[in-house]
């Protein structure tokens, strides 16, 4: 049945199929890129009175530093990592050796998850007055507009 | 140049709007509005055992608990914290806020107490770890 139907309408136009095949394979190739740079791990509190931070008034020394909660089993001393790409206290230590004696003292800004416990963060403290920033800052968010986010309470 | 146009007579339509109503699908669907993120600033000073902060005048100390907030010995709510720091701020912008917190506290508590500090403009912020 469907072959003689097939062969009775002779040609058929695949040109449609294959633009829409090549858009959809698109699409997913560009937003598998986009969700991997975001780090699940981290859901931050309300902070809607501290400083907008903004590309101006954020200098390019910045370093943000992640500390995601606590795992039982993934992850049961917390994970540090910086652009989503965990990193070791040591390792954490030669990053700030190194981008002090390149700029001297920087802002850094810790963006800790609501449930981080505060050793995690205090460890990452401790590294920071360890190498000369004794000045932190905790990110928060100010207006969340992100409703893709499911928020924890 | 018109005539040319007219010449063509029927333009064919059909693919050109199926590629932008795809466009149109992709940018709606990637299209993601990016939380508003605020930082709240705090000095983080050499852990120094035998400082008494108790002996300076203007102090406001706020420890950082597990469950929630401490003020004076005696456990606060967030609302409670929001107008003992509204008090303060009524005398002196530049106290000193020193806010403790124990090693098994969250991060949020924290966050919640500088929020307050920087909702009337207390900038002398200093965070201990106990």
């Amino acid at each position: 049945m469907a072959r003689k139907r097939n062969s009775e309408s002779g040609e058929m136009n695949m040109t449609p199929m294959i633009d829409v095949v090549f858009q959809l394979i698109i699409f997913f190739v560009v937003t598998l890129r986009m969700t991997k740079e975001e780090n699940k791990d981290i859901d931050l509190e309300n902070g809607k009175n501290g400083d907008t931070i903004t590309a101006e008034n954020m200098p390019v020394q910045t370093l943000t530093i992640e500390v995601a909660r606590r795992h039982p089993i993934l992850a049961p001393h917390g994970r540090i990592s910086i652009n989503n790409a965990t990193c070791t206290m040591s390792q954490l230590d030669g990053i700030l050796k190194k981008r002090y004696a390149k700029f001297g003292s920087f802002p850094v800004l810790i963006k800790a998850d609501k449930d981080a416990i505060h050793e995690d963060v205090r460890k990452v403290m401790d590294k920071c007055t360890a190498n000369g920033v004794w000045k932190v800052g905790f990110v928060a968010v100010q207006d969340p507009k992100d409703k893709t986010k499911r928020r924890r309470p | 140049m018109a005539a040319r146009s007219q010449e063509d007579a029927k333009v064919e339509m059909t693919p050109m709007i199926d590629v932008v109503f795809q466009l149109l699908i992709f940018f709606v669907v990637t299209l993601k509005q990016e939380d508003i993120l605020s930082k709240l600033m705090a000095s983080r000073p050499a852990p120094d055992p035998t400082a008494k902060p108790d002996q300076q005048p203007d102090l406001i100390d706020i420890t950082v608990h597990k469950h929630g907030f401490i003020f004076k010995g005696k456990p606060v709510s967030l609302e409670g914290l929001d107008r003992t720091i509204e008090r303060y701020s009524r005398g002196s912008k530049n106290a000193n806020v020193i806010i403790r917190c124990t090693s098994d506290s969250k991060q949020r508590y924290l966050v919640q107490a500088m929020d307050i500090c920087s909702k009337y403009k207390m900038k002398n912020l200093s965070i201990f770890s106990m």
